[in-house]
């Protein structure tokens, strides 16, 4: 995987499990009830004697070693090299559902037609320079979209800031695990 | 100020296409945010909408309904053609109308029951599915020439706002793009922002990355109190004992700010009588927050630069004014009134402070003028009015953008005397609970068919609701409705035909927003920061108070002078009293019902919107309760398990999600389910009502909506849950 590849990046701290990203993912890509190429998944956990919940968007990785592509039969998977997204050409997928086997995120969906189907990165928008529909939409701003190196100096940006912003907090409270 | 000129070239369905138009307009439901959309048209078809990013608020962001917008506006389910009764009323069974049909049978109706018992046994039913005001002025316009009993309040918001309103005076919000930046600790209660005000999270992360102070106070563990920093959960409806301990600790410490009660405030003496019965412990006992959380969150929100947002969730209980008023005077007591980054926000007023010229529109020259008396009905006590109203009884009721049985407590009581009426209209969109009940279904347009005026409630910009499409089907526009039916009722000559909506517009809007800043704003359709006279910058940085001392009235003249006039609880210091329906104040009924439901306002609707939306069923999954972890175990209910949930009022069966985000002994279901899906909340609870003043069945003559409060007590419930049976 290489750096100038792209991602979209979920913080977590900001994310709130309203659910935008899945309906503002579906208009854009006109996907019908039933596959959902994001889904914000929700976890209840005790963190230092507190409930607390947690949520997280999950679409597909775009991985740099996609655990799809190895499997399946038809070489329908394949990773762009100029931007690193993983796409399905529905022409040679038979919806034998490896892909879904090997994907440890459940990223692979199936639509009415049997094939497979997936998050593209929103390939239409960002080819010509746009951002995905469900980072722009992200009511939260929590989602990030940009390549490997960009998205890994706005994590270390938000980090830095955060840190300065809790020592110059006034009430300065202990860090939060999930905060920074 | 432009920053983006909305492009013809989008994408849709995974392609760029060209559209002919595209159109900026406004969300029009009831929520806080009130986004500014951008509509893409093609061939006279909407075929995408998306966040209008020169929203200086929304910033080009839609929520998880809005983005379904074209799903829900060109849905195989919408009412295409009026529709008339044939079975039993309750029994969904129509045959299709024509308009004029509808209109006979509609003005028949309407002949027959002014003549047999006069123009005030019609009442309409408005609420909010559209909250857009003009179409609601024009009914009004109508509704006045006929003579019908006048519908005033709202179940939503007025305890609270009565609460706030006779410690502050007039309510105004500070809006976020100020506070946000200036707060050091921030303060949300009762407010789920991370659902029904998903806005200003952006503004908040800002807030807190910089280093501000996050308390959060709920009942419920709500996503922004997974992040906050201190996070106090009362026993819903007991909040107003814990800030009374709060405001004793503050006082007790030294943190409180003299010089602001000294200047600007009125009794904290008989405040400080009534406080000093609250200690911490006594409130940790009723409220079952630790005695050391509630003394911190005390001490840190009074020493730091503090700003409060109260949202509504806190007074929707019998004592919810109370509640209000004690937040509004904790606030008070630590001097965070009035400055930039230190506010205690409840409600913007601006729409109903001269912004907005009701009164030209409702009471035009040559119609009945607005001092003529008109009986009032109280919204939140429709169904007892319903029932109760005498000289003359209430027989005919025009419901539009509201939901008259999935919205009121006691569902199969409303549902009863529904049976009663002579006549019972619905203007709909789809076939909701109140469409069954109907003798007469009216298509109604939706938001993107029709015109509007929008202020917010909660951030200072008003935008103009355009008509993107053309009225689908044979819907009508409600303007056009209401419009229509005065011509045909002859009235003709204060609804001209030739009027447009912009014309009403014009009519509507206060004489200093000039018309050409209502053509500049229609050109591009970018929100209108109302004027400050309307809507301040920093509300009461003047340290002017519109209370009868002019100060912040910790000991409130004002609900004493009104309690000379009305019944009703008018304790002039804010006190604690136990809500209608709890274990304590209800301990026969705890015995048999020994949980407490309450019901959030989830992300997936606006009150019962978007219920029926499959883009939105298929994320929130069937009708369901939160059951905490013990509760669950107690009764052998497993995660995924239907359960019904019962008191003497009602049983609903739905799926048991089994969580800790509530308290043992609170179980929660999320609210706007359809009664007919057999979910709804409100099957189980009673007509129950905040205060201050006692209005009984709410049949009136005289009411003050900023004091007089009346919000249903949506969360004062008792309930037993039991297992029915795994669900598949």
């Amino acid at each position: 995987m290489h750096n100038h590849h792209k991602a979209i990046f979920v913080d977590t701290f900001r994310c709130v499990g309203c659910h935008a990203c899945e309906t503002a993912c579906k208009a854009e890509n006109g996907i019908p009830p039933g596959p959902k190429w994001i889904q914000v998944m929700e976890v209840e956990s005790k963190v230092a004697g507190e409930w607390t919940i947690h949520w997280k968007p999950m679409a597909c990785m775009h991985c740099g070693s996609p655990a799809c592509l190895k499997v399946c039969p038809t070489k329908a998977i394949s990773k762009r090299e100029e931007d690193g997204i993983v796409l399905v050409n529905k022409d040679l997928c038979i919806g034998c559902v490896e892909c879904f086997r090997a994907c440890p995120f459940g990223a692979p969906q199936i639509g009415e037609d049997l094939r497979m189907q997936k998050c593209t990165l929103c390939i239409h928008r960002t080819s010509k320079g746009g951002i995905p529909a469900c980072v722009q939409n992200c009511p939260s701003e929590a989602m990030y979209y940009g390549s490997l190196h960009e998205l890994s100096k706005l994590i270390r940006k938000k980090y830095t800031v955060r840190s300065i912003g809790r020592i110059a907090s006034v009430v300065n409270p202990t860090l939060r695990p999930n905060f920074v | 100020m432009k920053k983006n000129v909305p492009s013809l070239t989008t994408t849709v369905n995974g392609s760029t296409i060209k559209v002919d138009k595209v159109v900026k307009t406004i969300c029009p439901r009831n929520c806080f945010d009130t986004c500014g959309v951008v509509a893409f048209v093609k061939d006279g078809r909407m075929l995408k909408v998306e966040g209008d990013p020169d929203h200086p608020i929304t910033r080009g962001h839609l929520c998880v309904k809005a983005n379904t917008y074209v799903q829900r506006t060109y849905h195989k389910d919408r009412i295409k053609y009026p529709l008339l009764r044939v079975g039993k009323r309750g029994s969904a069974e129509f045959k299709r109308a024509s308009w004029d049909d509808a209109f006979d049978f509609l003005i028949d109706k309407l002949n027959y029951c002014k003549k047999k018992w006069g123009g005030e046994s019609l009442v309409e039913y408005l609420y909010s599915g559209n909250r857009e005001f003009l179409a609601k002025a024009i009914s009004g316009r109508f509704l006045n020439l006929y003579g019908s009993s006048k519908l005033v309040g709202s179940f939503c918001i007025l305890s609270g706002l009565a609460g706030a309103t006779f410690t502050t005076g007039t309510q105004h919000c500070q809006s976020i793009e100020i506070w946000s930046k200036k707060a050091e600790v921030i303060m949300i209660v009762g407010h789920n922002s991370s659902f029904t005000n998903v806005h200003s999270l952006p503004f908040l992360w800002d807030a807190l990355e910089r280093g501000a102070y996050l308390i959060v106070v709920d009942s419920y563990l709500t996503p922004i109190a997974t992040k906050a920093d201190l996070f106090l959960q009362p026993r819903p409806g007991t909040d107003g004992a814990m800030v009374l301990a709060m405001i004793n600790h503050i006082v007790k410490k030294g943190l409180h700010d003299r010089e602001f009660i000294a200047n600007y405030t009125y009794g904290f003496d008989e405040l400080m009588k009534e406080v000093s019965k609250w200690t911490l412990e006594k409130a940790a006992k009723v409220t079952g927050v630790e005695p050391e959380k509630i003394a911190k969150a005390a001490e840190i929100y009074a020493t730091y630069h503090s700003h409060m947002e109260t949202g509504w969730g806190h007074q929707r209980y019998t004592n919810g004014h109370q509640t209000q008023r004690a937040y509004s005077c904790l606030a008070a007591i630590c001097g965070h009134i009035g400055k930039e980054g230190a506010s205690c926000n409840y409600f913007e007023l601006l729409a109903y402070k001269g912004l907005l010229n009701f009164d030209r529109v409702m009471y035009p020259r040559g119609a009945p003028h607005k001092t003529l008396k008109r009986r009032l009905i109280n919204i939140s006590t429709f169904g007892p009015a319903l029932r109760e109203a005498k000289d003359p009884p209430l027989k005919a009721v025009i419901s539009w953008r509201g939901g008259l049985i999935s919205q009121h407590p006691n569902v199969h009581r409303m549902t009863e005397v529904l049976k009663k009426l002579e006549l019972f209209v619905s203007m709909e969109i789809f076939m909701t609970d109140d469409t069954d009940w109907a003798d007469l279904v009216l298509p109604a347009s939706d938001t993107f068919e029709q015109w509007g005026v929008h202020p917010s409630y909660w951030h200072p910009y008003l935008q103009i609701q355009m008509p993107v499409i053309k009225p689908l089907y044979e819907s009508k526009p409600d303007i056009d409705f209401w419009c229509e039916l005065g011509r045909r009722m002859g009235y003709e000559k204060f609804f001209p035909e030739e009027y447009t909506g912009l014309d009403w517009i014009r009519e509507f809007l206060a004489d200093d927003i000039s018309h050409s800043t209502i053509k500049n704003a229609l050109a591009s359709n970018d929100p209108i920061r109302v004027p400050e006279k309307y809507a301040p910058r920093i509300p009461w940085s003047d340290r002017v108070f519109d209370t009868p001392t002019g100060k912040v009235e910790l000991y409130s003249t004002g609900m004493v002078e009104k309690g000379k006039k009305y019944a009703g609880d008018w304790h002039p210091v804010p006190h604690f009293e136990e809500t209608a329906e709890s274990p304590v104040s209800r301990p026969d009924l705890y015995k048999k019902y020994p949980l407490m439901l309450i019901s959030q306002h989830a992300p997936y609707r606006t009150h019962s919107q978007w219920f029926n939306i499959e883009e939105i069923q298929e994320i929130e999954g069937p009708p369901s309760i939160f059951i905490n972890e013990k509760d669950a175990a107690d009764r052998g209910i497993e995660n995924g398990d239907r359960v019904k949930v019962f008191n003497d009022r009602g049983e609903i069966s739905v799926i048991a999600k089994i969580t800790n985000r509530i308290k043992a002994g609170v179980c929660e279901v999320n609210s706007g389910i359809w009664v007919k899906s057999n979910g709804s909340a409100n099957v189980l609870l009673e007509q129950l009502i905040g205060g201050p003043r006692d209005v009984g069945a709410g049949i009136m003559e005289e009411y003050d909506f900023e004091r007089d409060g009346h919000t249903i007590a949506y969360f004062n419930c008792l309930v037993q849950i039991k297992k029915e049976g795994a669900y598949a």
